[in-house]
């Protein structure tokens, strides 16, 4: 066996299904995947896969041709997805994709591929995807902005999956003449969204926390003011705290204004 | 960025004319998706967007508000009736644009739902949210999701104006028959609210003739009209209520109808006192039956009739109609249409899409199905994979039945554990009860 090590990414990923064709092992005898191995074996080869973002783009390029949108969107939602740390996977997630795409340019229509859910890796890469979508859907309606002292519209979330370019392609198209900024904690990365422009997703590092607390004037007031009618609107003779929690899972709740404290000014 | 005089006033005008709204059913799966248009703010997404949940588990995703509680009208079961004792507020057309518009760009809410009570006559209010909504769409750009109401009695040119500026406009039937109307909302009458119903609809496939015609033509009402029902304030039966709806969906071309277990909120003499909270379960079964009729092919009279006018309590109605007929079933998986495949409890319209793509290659297995999403405790006793059945069961009503029962989700967990009395009551009457019934 062949095994390609590649980034945790989809550029990574997809230098790895590059490299991997590229090779001529034949797909059988390749495995892919994004785990750095805890223990060598003496009977498999490891490749170590540089991300290569030309090589990358001509992955995307083919897979857009052959697929179509929608399901080159489904592969590249599961590439974005959580994978799980240990092997507890029966299949690794890079390994996974691998196989759907060498299924999907053998079939006359790529665009199919994804139904062939009997088939392990197209389950696999089915349900990863759907893994991603799900959290950015949520993500659309759960994420909060605030607005601070210099204008700039500021958003915090800790999501599993890496649903930035979802979000800040949502965004960018319903908050056109805005500046705003959404970071996931969880990988330091952040969309930058500046006002009539596109947007970018960038590495930050620790955000300056102390700009962070510089809100504008107004800011309080219409948290109050939301808070207001969020607590109005609900029936009391109906009144379900087990339902809200099953329906609004309590990890996103962290960062939603009204299930936090507000701030004394 | 908009300024505003945050007194005390804001505030409370926000919390007198949001409890007023709060019995209105609203849902933004629109089935509208709408690009933002590069200025202003808003764009519109298809599914819909839950923006968070209240303390009573229901989703938000709209400013729900009357433009004013200050109502002429005296429906027995309203809170903003004129007869009763609240407090009363009402927004300017600028307030209801600038709390709209601080909300959406924090991200609060995904439009906004404006409904009234009526102030001065019905073409005054009428006229007061064609002023909002004009205001929010030309002034501010926003091209965010809006439902509005329309008012009964309002003149139809005011209200046709208004279409052109919502995603999607409602007007409650509020009671299942002209009857219960006329006793409980006697300023209104099935013809105030049946008109405008129609003149809507009527507009709105005009509009679709227009848009093939011209395509920039301006939109009306795309998101199509919704209407609700409020259940259990009247004697009216689930056949009726059901038969009701079916009507509006066949002959109105609605696009949903929404169910509202009644809320007895001012003790008002005529109306049921409900010592065991509002009928949850009772609009929960009505939902799904709903779901049956839009998303499955079922007719009302295939899940009601005459002799049977309620739905079972114990067991959603699919489950129910199945056991009924189970002449049916089993159902070949490999081979059966996607209809069949419907009707089968445990296959969602999703599942069955899944299945018949899915099988083109190989035939599934059990263990396929699982993958794709079957709920296999309710379907097993209705299919079969390659001519095999999951477990030797037979296709026996009461032994289905029965183990059909003891899948507790078949009462929804926020109903079971709501601590509702009316449940806990069921709970305990459960086993004999049920036995009564087969
Ligand atoms: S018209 Fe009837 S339902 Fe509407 S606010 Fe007035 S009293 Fe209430």
């Amino acid at each position: 066996m062949y095994i390609f090590v590649c980034e945790d990414s989809i550029d990574g990923i997809f230098t790895g299904i590059y490299d991997a064709w590229a090779s001529r092992y034949g797909h059988v005898n390749i495995v892919l995947t994004t785990h750095t191995p805890d223990n060598y074996s003496l009977f498999e080869e490891y490749i170590t896969v540089q991300t290569d973002y030309e090589k990358s783009a001509k992955v995307a390029h083919t897979l857009q041709e052959r697929m179509g949108e929608e399901t080159y969107q489904e592969i590249c939602q599961a590439a974005l997805a959580l994978e799980a740390d240990s092997h507890r996977q029966p299949i690794d997630k890079a390994e996974a994709i691998y196989k759907t795409v060498v299924l999907a340019l053998s079939l006359t229509d790529a665009g199919r591929v994804m139904n062939y859910l009997g088939e392990p890796c197209v389950n696999r890469t089915f349900q990863l995807s759907r893994s991603t979508f799900n959290e950015a859907h949520h993500l659309l309606g759960f994420l909060r902005f605030q607005e601070l002292e210099n204008g700039i519209l500021f958003a915090q979330i800790h999501p599993k999956n890496d649903v930035l370019p979802f979000l800040g392609e949502h965004f960018s198209d319903r908050l056109p003449e805005e500046n705003f900024m959404i970071y996931d904690a969880t990988r330091n990365l952040a969309v930058l969204h500046p006002k009539g422009k596109g947007f970018f997703i960038t590495d930050t590092g620790e955000l300056n926390q102390e700009m962070l607390q510089r809100l504008s004037p107004q800011e309080l007031a219409y948290r109050r003011l939301w808070r207001t009618f969020f607590e109005s609107i609900a029936i009391e003779s109906r009144k379900n705290p087990k339902l809200q929690n099953q329906n609004l899972p309590k990890r996103f709740q962290r960062d939603i204004v009204e299930f936090t404290e507000l701030p004394n000014n | 960025m908009n300024t505003i005089q945050m007194d005390m006033d804001l505030f409370e005008k926000l919390t007198i004319l949001s409890d007023a709204a709060k019995y209105d059913v609203a849902c933004t799966s629109s089935g509208v998706d709408r690009k933002g248009n590069g200025r202003g703010m808003g764009n519109s997404v298809a599914p819909g967007v839950c923006h968070t949940f209240s303390a009573d588990g229901r989703c938000i995703s709209l400013l729900k508000i009357l433009f004013t509680n200050e109502c002429i009208f005296n429906c027995a079961y309203c809170l903003n009736s004129r007869d009763s004792d609240v407090r009363r507020a009402s927004f300017t057309p600028e307030e209801i644009c600038t709390i709209t518009l601080e909300f959406y760009r924090r991200n609060y809410i995904e439009g906004l739902f404006l409904s009234s009570g009526i102030l001065g006559s019905p073409n005054y209010t009428m006229d007061l949210i064609y002023q909002t909504l004009l205001k929010l769409r030309t002034v501010h750009h926003f091209n965010g999701y809006i439902h509005v109401k329309a008012i009964p009695g309002a003149d139809p040119a005011l209200v046709e104006r208004t279409g052109f500026l919502a995603d999607r406009m409602s007007i409650n039937l509020e009671l299942p028959t002209a009857d219960s109307l006329q006793k409980l909302a006697p300023c209104k009458s099935r013809s105030t609210i049946l008109k405008p119903m129609r003149q809507i609809q009527n507009r709105i496939s005009d509009n679709k003739q227009e848009l093939t015609v011209y395509r920039k033509a301006p939109r009306f009402v795309p998101a199509g009209q919704s209407t609700q029902m409020i259940i259990g304030a009247t004697p009216e039966n689930d056949f009726q209520v059901m038969s009701v709806a079916e009507g509006l969906y066949q002959k109105f071309g609605l696009k949903r109808v929404f169910y509202s277990a009644f809320v007895n909120v001012n003790g008002n003499s005529m109306l049921p006192a409900l010592p065991g909270g509002p009928p949850l379960l009772r609009e929960h079964r009505l939902y799904q039956a709903d779901w049956l009729l839009r998303y499955y092919h079922f007719k009302v009279a295939e899940l009601l009739s005459e002799d049977r006018p309620d739905f079972n309590i114990f067991l959603d109605p699919k489950c129910d109609w199945a056991l009924r007929h189970l002449d049916y079933f089993p159902v070949e998986i490999n081979r059966a249409t996607y209809q069949t495949l419907l009707r089968v409890p445990g296959i969602g319209y999703k599942s069955a899409e899944r299945i018949v793509k899915a099988r083109r290659k190989n035939s599934l297995t059990f263990d396929d199905l699982k993958k794709i999403g079957v709920v296999l405790k309710r379907a097993l006793y209705f299919i079969t994979c390659s001519g095999k059945m999951m477990y030797r069961t037979k296709l026996d009503e009461d032994y289905i039945c029965k183990n059909l029962m003891q899948d507790k989700t078949q009462i929804p967990r926020d109903i079971r554990e709501g601590g509702y009395q009316q449940i806990s009551f069921f709970d305990k009457e459960l086993q004999t009860d049920f036995q009564l019934l087969t």
